[in-house]
């Protein structure tokens, strides 16, 4: 099968390249490996759309996005994707916890942020749900977040009505170069995709995939757990993270909370299907009630593992190969790709149709290790 | 392969499509036939896109349901279509239960 | 970290049999149970049940659940109840959620016996408050002693619905009908027979359209649906009840074994989603076993067996028995396992169409589409004879895996042979004593006791009653038929309730003779 572009992964990353490309005409194939469309990282992170924080190397990315993209995802989707930019708090508790977003802080102010050190007072009155522990906060008004789910099934919605070509359970296991440039695809079901550019956005498995053209992103998979509440009435709409980053979340429109996770462990996890730990809700829940007393009472309803691709320098690769033409790498997220997927997918679809990207990428080269 | 864009005919709106099937997130069979149509194929990705099954019963009502719902819109027989990971908790656990974990035990 | 030989989850049948299993042969064993209650569904089974006397056949399934829980305290089980089992994490660890704290225990085996949750059938009303599953409907009725409702319309003609029907008539509801979208009634015949006999209509091949009301139940519409089940147009029926109770099917809930990694099937004969598993209950993963409706919906009686396998395997996996006990051991339950998945109910029969007995009589086809015998039919099935005197009359017509009559009379005249599913036949050489005891025995309520001619132009009848309240000798009401027809007047002439009838009495009542194979069924008159 032929198209112009053939994208190996559906995840966010994937899917969003898929969209700009067919909306600009460009014919695509989309390949997952799994099942399920989206189903790596894409949809199981915490839906934060921020800039406090971030890799001074990525803050363009999501800058551009939170200016261009996100106030308008929901329209160009023709999906809810409960977007809200309302802030960030980054939590402390005591002066370590002040040290730590304070250097937070500053590096974000260098790279051009509005981010400012608040007190725990100042706070509790963007948040008057904080207890009284609150010490100080990172304060980001421009922050914010989105329901992962909605935007990545927005994103495959939307580029599959606008023809790109999706196939799940098609795992793909060589990219082939035909005559000095990247063009066929091969999966393990013996099927071979043919395309003038070969996207490679599948998370940790790209690396496996890229080795069979002799390139390496050093990364590793990272496990990332997280937990979901019941829905009740709406409390507040900032997203929250904390100085020794021990839990991260908001609630969402539907009413519920959604928190990522940190035992600590998950470095450790074993290889394999992503598999929720037996400690890290509780781990998370402790963290919260220190902060939000008043969640105390809500039921965790679901908790759920995934594999982050935590890259070497923990920045993406997005970028041109240039001893393997036609072949775009797309992966090592590490762990923050969500809120900088509509940048990333618009970049990728210029790399794929030989634009002139409306950012510079250069920082996200492959050869930079 | 699960080809995406193979043909499962039009959407044809029906007489019981404002009917509830996930009472806990009140989803609709409409809302339903539709999100097949709009390529949610798996029940995973209903779920994922529509919250059928991630209330507070997790499931335990609608999944037979929904699936029956998708099966037919699809043309395919319920038991082809994988249900969605079960994760715990099995039943609600206020937070604050959680955060007392080994309290008990240490 | 606290770690026990062997882990259950879930105390109703299976669990439990397992727990005791493993226990006898040496296992450190605990059970948990995310409710107040343990027995799982067999607290809530008020009747008799099925099977051979070798597994707990005639006794009432609460009765059960109390045998088997006494069973495991003598034998050292910690049975924790108010216990829900968060999740079941790697290396057989669980998390589980006791009063307000979060123990986290590991096993060296685990049971998964989680059993089943209700399905349900969405029709316009479906969510109204009043319709309800019928197991909860059990619950309501048998554990808190609180009425459902008073008008019931059942829907779901397999044995759930059947005993669900029965026992709301015995809590004092009325059923006003029972329908099933299915031609054939699904369940046990006697089930049917002892429901259609209290008078309560069956509409095979129909559906609920819609139930009727604004905040709660007030009616309900059902009709007549064609072979591809649409509902065909003027047989429409409308009933007035402020209960639709829905026994269309149990789920295996089987979520905890999909999240301990086993690998999994989703497998129509099961009735779901269900983790594969070896001869021994065992599934992929080494250690972890599944047990009762959660690895198949099936009868109580076979989740029992299926637990004692697992208890026995896991007792050998830890080194407590040796392989070959355990084959042996196990083997003897796999063989009345088998027993029991005999007969025209069996789990491989599902979907099945029967037309004749093993024994080749045809069957009842007015039982299987109005759930009652016709008197033109039930003279071809084996118990059913003629003496002169009282003698027993069974009206036992399907096969199932079901023998206690055999043994309960004492001069021996019921056989049913070393074949479970056979029917009863009677041994003519034998004079009936009219001790009642076979009336008492037939967990099917389908045994009756007839003197056809008392030599002045009427008949006795004795029959199994379980309503309240008893009606007392003299009272006089109507006999109804098989299929709930007034057919005659009639009077009570003897009312017996011993210990050994176990709650279920015999009410011996007076017709005109030329009813004594018609009458089966005493209402007294009000």
């Amino acid at each position: 099968m032929n198209a112009d572009v053939i994208i190996i992964g559906s995840g966010i990353i994937g899917c969003s390249a898929a969209y700009n490309l067919a909306k600009n005409g460009v014919s695509v194939i989309v390949l997952e490996g799994s099942g399920n469309i989206g189903n790596g990282g894409s949809v199981r992170n915490g839906g934060g759309v921020r800039q406090s924080g971030r890799d001074p190397r990525e803050l363009p990315l999501v800058m551009y996005a939170i200016k261009n993209i996100w106030p308008k995802l929901s329209e160009m989707l023709d999906t809810n994707v409960e977007y809200h930019r309302q802030g960030n708090l980054r939590l402390g508790r005591d002066e370590r916890h002040r040290e730590i977003l304070q250097g937070l802080t500053d590096r974000a102010v260098k790279g051009g942020l509005d981010v400012k050190m608040i007190s725990g007072d100042e706070a509790r009155e963007i948040n008057p749900y904080l207890s009284d522990e609150v010490y100080c906060a990172s304060w980001c008004p421009t922050d914010g977040h989105a329901n992962p789910l909605m935007a990545t099934m927005g994103y495959y919605k939307m580029a599959r009505r606008l023809g790109a070509h999706f196939i799940s359970d098609e795992r793909v296991t060589e990219i082939r170069k035909i005559k000095g440039a990247a063009r066929q695809v091969i999966t393990a079901s013996g099927n071979v995709y043919e395309g003038d550019k070969i996207i490679l956005s599948a998370g940790y498995e790209s690396r496996y995939i890229a080795s069979t053209v002799g390139i390496d992103v050093p990364m590793q998979q990272v496990l990332l757990e997280a937990l979901v509440t019941e829905a009740v009435a709406p409390m507040f709409w900032q997203m929250l993270g904390t100085a020794d980053a021990d839990f991260y979340g908001h609630q969402t429109d539907h009413g519920s909370f959604v928190f990522g996770l940190n035992s600590g462990y998950e470095p450790y996890a074993k290889p394999g299907k992503p598999l929720s730990s037996s400690i890290a809700a509780s781990a998370a829940c402790r963290g919260i009630m220190r902060y939000f007393p008043s969640l105390k009472d809500i039921k965790v309803v679901r908790s759920w593992a995934g594999w982050m691709d935590s890259c070497a320098d923990h920045v993406p690769v997005i970028s041109n190969v240039d001893e393997v033409p036609g072949l775009i790498l797309a992966c090592g997220f590490s762990g923050h790709g969500f809120g900088i997927a509509p940048t990333v997918g618009l970049l990728l679809s210029q790399l794929a149709m030989e634009q002139e990207t409306v950012l510079d990428i250069s920082a996200f080269r492959y050869d930079r290790f | 392969m699960n080809d995406r864009s193979r043909d499962i005919g039009e959407f044809i709106p029906a007489p019981d499509d404002d009917m509830i099937v996930c009472r806990c997130e009140e989803i609709t069979k409409g809302e339903i036939r539709r999100a097949v149509h709009d390529g949610m194929f798996t029940l995973t990705e209903i779920r994922r896109y529509l919250r059928t099954g991630m209330g507070l019963c997790q499931g335990q009502t609608c999944t037979k349901l929904v699936k029956g719902i998708v099966a037919r819109e699809l043309g395919v027989r319920p038991d082809e279509l994988e249900p969605a990971t079960g994760r715990a908790p099995m039943r609600p656990i206020e937070m604050r239960i959680l955060a007392k974990d080994g309290e008990g035990t240490k | 970290m606290k770690r026990y030989d062997m882990i259950v989850v879930g105390a109703g049948p299976a669990g439990l049999s397992a727990a005791i299993e493993a226990a006898r042969r040496g296992l450190r064993v605990v059970v948990y149970d995310e409710n107040e209650k343990p027995g799982g569904q067999l607290f809530k089974q008020i009747h008799k049940f099925f099977g051979s006397k070798e597994h707990k056949a005639k006794i009432r399934g609460f009765k059960i659940g109390e045998e088997l829980l006494s069973e495991a305290a003598a034998l050292g089980v910690e049975v924790v109840l108010n216990a829900i089992v968060i999740g079941l994490f790697r290396e057989k660890e669980i998390t589980v959620k006791i009063g307000e704290s979060v123990e986290h225990i590991k096993g060296d085996t685990v049971l998964i016996a989680t059993g089943a949750s209700e399905n349900m059938v969405t029709f316009p009303g479906w969510t109204l408050p009043g319709v309800i599953g019928a197991g909860a409907a059990q619950t309501m009725m048998n554990l808190h002693g609180i009425l459902p409702g008073q008008r019931v319309l059942m829907l779901g003609s397999g044995n759930v619905g059947l005993v669900v029907s029965f026992q709301l008539m015995q809590a004092g509801c009325e059923v006003v009908a029972l329908a099933d979208a299915a031609p054939r009634v699904g369940g046990y015949g006697v089930h049917a027979s002892k429901v259609a006999r209290c008078g309560v209509p069956f509409y095979l091949s129909h559906t609920i359209i819609s139930a009727d009301g604004d905040d709660h139940v007030t009616g309900v519409t059902i009709g007549e649906v064609d072979k591809s089940w649409k509902i065909i147009p003027g047989t429409e029926k409308h009933f007035d009840v402020d209960t639709i109770c829905l026994a269309v099917g149990l789920s295996p809930m089987s979520k905890l074994c999909d999240m301990a990694g086993c690998e999994m099937e989703d497998n129509p004969a099961k009735a779901g989603f269900v983790p594969k598993t070896d001869k021994f209950g065992e599934t992929s993963v080494a250690g972890i076993y599944a047990a009762g409706d959660v690895s198949g919906i099936e009868e109580a009686s076979s989740a029992m067996i299926e637990g004692r396998i697992a208890g026995i395997a896991a007792a050998a996996r830890l080194g407590f028995i040796t392989v070959e006990e355990r084959d042996d051991e196990a083997a003897k339950q796999e063989a009345a396992l088998d027993g029991l998945r005999k007969g025209m109910f069996a789990p491989g029969m599902r979907g099945k169409a029967i037309s004749e007995t093993e024994e080749g009589v045809p069957l009842s086809q007015s039982l299987l589409n109005h759930g009652f015998v016709a008197d033109d039919e039930i003279e071809r099935f084996p118990g059913v004879t003629h003496s002169k005197g009282i003698h027993p009359v069974i009206e036992c017509t399907q096969n199932i895996p079901c023998n206690p009559c055999q043994d309960a009379c004492p001069k021996h005249c019921i056989r049913v042979g070393s074949n479970i599913t056979a029917l009863p036949s009677i041994d003519p050489e034998v004079k009936c004593t009219g001790c009642g005891m076979c009336v008492a025995s037939c967990s099917g309520q389908a045994i009756f006791l007839v003197n056809e001619d008392c030599g002045d132009g009427t008949a006795e009848v004795t029959l199994p009653y379980e309503f309240l309240p008893l009606p007392q000798k003299g009272d006089k009401g109507t006999a109804l038929s098989r299929s709930g027809e007034a057919v005659c007047s009639a009077e009570v002439v003897g009312v017996r309730s011993t210990k050994a009838f176990d709650h279920t009495n015999l009410l011996t009542m007076k017709v005109p003779a030329e009813f004594a194979m018609k009458a089966r069924f005493f209402r007294r008159e009000d």
